[in-house]
């Protein structure tokens, strides 16, 4: 369908005798928000840096919309953007100044320039506070002034190294909103994230990363099936011990237990089995008050993959 | 075994205790904790630790070698007029002092002015023309200095060791003198005793010219005697004393007989030469007698023996005469000081130390302004994230190097704009050499600091990192400048160090443009090699400034 905007082969970046990225191989689409997931130190931030021409792999390549990142850094720097951790501007600066100056260093005529950093501040609800220093800003505003600096050469690729962290909700959801704005447009925007949640929120396709290689890809649907089990809650009027040592005999069931009201089932597939459980239940004469499937959540999934907790 | 382990329990208690009361005062457990974290993160931070273990021992040896102890082996020329061994004597002397290294004994004072504007001497010595001969006829002379004012220290030093040494070595001089006087007064007085007491009979006019001449020599003996006490009985070289009268009621022996003689009024200078004036008649009467008695003599043979034996004493007589002579002749100060301390100013009239001072500040505010600043412009934005920002645009290394560069060349033109006119207008510093001079040399000397500040901000990551670098490379370029302390005081591996310092050669040539009115190109060797730095600097920066955030 759509070719591929980044197409990583055998990329690996090693740090002395610690292998930051292992011969890595990733493709993006072009168009698409794509995720990129993995407890800190997993690599991502490393290989956002290889991508983003700030460090030179150890081995292996990536072609960014054309352009190999080994011999051609200039032509990669000029179809991407990126949205860093930190605020990264000058806060001595207005919100216009600072866009001018990225907008020069990127070669963009005055007019260009203008024309641009009124569309951007318009885009990131800064136009009342253009002529502002940027030292004054709220974590948010100062977020937004950031996407903005980054996107004043419309770059073709976004990367958004963790864009939402340390944001209170109001701006979190602003900066979603922005960057799905951005991808409709069509701009195709790398996101690495912490919250799972975002991730799936607003990624087409997430890749999760860990100790340097990738562990699973695919859309969070396809994710949640490699990972975890799916956890059945039934409610029952009166729940016993006998009914769940039957529920365990069942093929499908790897384990049941009962907490309180409810019986817990872990099960191996999704298909049939509601009308195998009604089935079970109504041939025992026993009233069911409710059956709830319960998906397994990215963090489960991330959490069985990694062998770790997200966050440290 | 028991009891120890008892006790540690009840302090276990105690300390259990305390903690569920709260916090105590003085908590000596918290406090080592706290001790031993602070000492675990010092450990680790290398770059932190260096400089600040390395700064405390330059320090202690700048100071250990520049404080209380004089500038040694000051570069000095010597500009001989005079060639005889007086003045070999007096170069000698200065030679020995171990305060001048003479350089170069050049022929003419123009030679030596450009030796001390090439900065290869920092003091000339005259010596003039008929020294020794001037000295020799009763005379006075000067030895004429010329200071480079540019070192403070340095110019301070060299005119209290110059004047002293020219002082001591005066007094010396005249001790000689006087000394030589003496034995010539003596044998004269002896032999006019001899001849008054053989010509008594018969030549009566002879014995009293010679016994009265005698008399006046005795107490021009005595007087001598007393000149050479005040010389030789004060206070040593080289800070030698010399009272200009001799104290009231001074006693002083006769050297001839043993009788005292009391002077109960000063012996001025004008009683002296009353006195030597006397002897002096009386001797000239007693040569005349003595030349009369020779052709009085008899026969042609005593006539003879008698004459050998007449102008035999008459030379006798004659050389106190004439050492008589020489004496009188003599200005009273000028037996005392046979050679004096001049000095002529190094350029124009009426430098001060402060006009001195200017061209150094303005080297050393734009090195210390360039590494300070480099710590906010590259590590603080590498920090903030906001320089690799600007590594995400399609910018060249040699852009960004260049950008930043261009910017602080322009911003030190302007701040030493404003330190020069400020100086003029608050000190009337007078700028005495191009202006165009002046604004290269700042051109490529803000260029090399403020990419030497680069190179260093490229080899840290944090700014306080930054500062204990700038520290360590900053502080000793302001001792090793010269500017406040003297280089030449300093152990040979500083000044060699001193030779590497940029600043060393821009505080030169400024002076030299600022104060000895130098033109542009007289300035083109510490200009070329300011250039060199700035290539020398500018490739090292290409090297170490990376883009790569690893």
């Amino acid at each position: 369908m759509s070719r591929n905007i980044i197409d990583i082969q055998h990329l690996t970046k090693r740090f002395g005798a610690f292998t930051a990225v292992d011969d890595m191989h990733l493709e993006v689409r072009e168009g698409e928000i794509f995720g990129f997931l993995g407890p800190n130190g997993a690599g991502k931030t490393t290989t956002i840096s290889i991508l983003t021409t700030l460090i030179k792999p150890t081995r292996g390549t990536a072609i960014v919309d054309g352009h190999d990142i080994r011999e051609d850094a200039i032509g990669v720097r000029s179809v991407i953007g990126v949205v860093p951790q930190s605020f990264a501007l000058f806060p001595e600066l207005t919100a216009e100044e600072n866009l001018a100056y990225i907008g020069r260093l990127y070669g963009l005529s005055e007019a260009e320039i203008k024309k641009r950093s009124d569309e951007l501040l318009e885009t990131v609800s800064l136009s009342q506070y253009k002529d502002r220093i940027a030292g004054i800003f709220s974590s948010g505003m100062k977020q937004r002034l950031s996407l903005a600096a980054s996107i004043i050469s419309n770059p073709k690729i976004l990367f958004m190294d963790e864009p939402t962290t340390g944001l209170d909700p109001q701006s979190r959801i602003a900066m979603r909103e922005l960057t799905k704005k951005l991808n409709r447009k069509g701009m195709t925007i790398i996101y690495t994230t912490h919250d799972m949640d975002e991730a799936e929120k607003i990624c087409d396709r997430i890749t999760i990363m860990d100790e340097g290689c990738i562990v699973a890809d695919g859309t969070a649907k396809e994710l949640k099936k490699l990972g975890g089990e799916t956890v059945i809650e039934i409610e029952l009027a009166q729940p016993d011990e006998a009914i769940v040592v039957e529920l365990q005999k069942l093929r499908f069931v790897t384990a049941a237990e009962r907490e309180g009201k409810l019986i817990l089932l872990r099960v191996k597939r999704q298909e049939n089995i509601f009308y195998e459980l009604s089935d079970f239940f109504r041939k025992r004469k026993r009233d069911v008050h409710e059956i709830r499937f319960k998906e397994p959540t990215l963090e489960e999934v991330f959490i069985k993959l990694t062998q770790k907790e997200l966050r440290d | 075994m028991a009891k120890p382990r008892a006790k540690r329990k009840t302090r276990a208690e105690a300390s259990t205790r305390t903690r569920r009361n709260g916090e105590r005062f003085l908590d000596f457990r918290k406090i080592g904790a706290i001790m031993r974290k602070n000492l675990t993160v010092i450990l680790r931070d290398k770059t932190r630790l260096l400089p600040l273990l390395l700064f405390p021992v330059f320090m202690i040896v700048i100071f250990g070698y520049t404080t209380g102890t004089a500038p040694t082996h000051i570069p000095a020329a010597v500009i001989a007029y005079d060639h005889s061994p007086l003045s070999q004597q007096f170069q000698e002397t200065i030679a020995q002092s171990q305060t001048f290294a003479v350089r170069s004994v050049v022929s003419t004072e123009g030679e030596g002015r450009k030796l001390l504007d090439a900065g290869t001497v920092r003091v000339l010595i005259v010596l003039p023309a008929g020294m020794q001969e001037t000295i020799d006829g009763g005379g006075q002379v000067a030895v004429t200095v010329v200071v480079d004012e540019s070192d403070s220290a340095i110019a301070a030093t060299s005119r209290q060791v110059l004047t002293a040494l020219t002082d001591s070595f005066s007094a010396r001089l005249s001790q000689e003198r006087i000394a030589a006087l003496q034995r010539d007064i003596d044998a004269a007085a002896s032999t006019l005793r001899s001849t008054a007491l053989s010509q008594q009979d018969g030549y009566a006019t002879i014995g009293e010219s010679a016994s009265a001449a005698e008399g006046s020599l005795v107490q021009a003996a005595a007087l001598i005697a007393a000149e050479k006490k005040a010389v030789t009985g004060s206070a040593p070289p080289p800070t030698l004393f010399i009272p200009r009268t001799i104290p009231k009621g001074e006693r002083f022996v006769n050297a001839g007989d043993v009788s005292l003689v009391e002077t109960t009024a000063s012996a001025s200078a004008g009683a002296q030469a009353d006195l030597l004036n006397r002897a002096l008649a009386f001797l000239d009467r007693a040569a005349v007698s003595i030349g009369r008695s020779v052709s009085l003599a008899g026969s042609s043979a005593a006539k003879g023996a008698a004459q050998q034996g007449y102008q035999a004493q008459q030379e006798r007589v004659e050389k106190p005469m004439h050492a008589l002579r020489v004496f009188t002749a003599y200005a009273p100060g000028d037996l005392r000081s046979p050679i004096v301390y001049e000095e002529k100013p190094a350029y124009g009239t009426g430098k001060r130390a402060v006009d001195f001072l200017i061209p150094a500040i303005i080297a050393l505010t734009i090195f210390q302004g360039a590494v300070m600043g480099m710590g906010r412009a590259v590590v603080g934005e590498k920090r903030e994230g906001s320089l690799t920002r600007v590594f995400l645009t399609p910018t060249s290394n040699a852009t960004i190097i260049l950008g930043t560069l261009f910017f602080y060349i322009i911003f030190e033109l302007f701040r030493s704009t404003f330190l020069i006119l400020f100086a003029v207008t608050l000190f009337h510093v007078q700028i005495e050499g191009s202006l165009l001079a002046i604004g290269l040399l700042l051109v490529i000397y803000a260029g090399v600091s403020t990419g030497i500040g680069m190179i260093l901000s490229s080899m840290v990551s944090t700014e306080q990192q930054y500062q204990g670098l700038a520290l360590l490379v900053g502080m000793p370029t302001v001792f090793l400048a010269g500017v406040f302390f003297p280089l030449e005081a300093m152990p040979r591996l500083f000044q060699i160090l001193a030779d590497f310092l940029p600043v060393t050669y821009a505080a030169e040539a400024l002076r030299d443009v600022m104060i000895k009115g130098f033109g542009l190109s007289l300035i083109i060797p510490p200009l070329l090699l300011l250039l060199l730095f700035l290539a020398g600097t500018l490739g090292l920066l290409f090297v170490v400034f990376k883009r790569d955030i690893e």
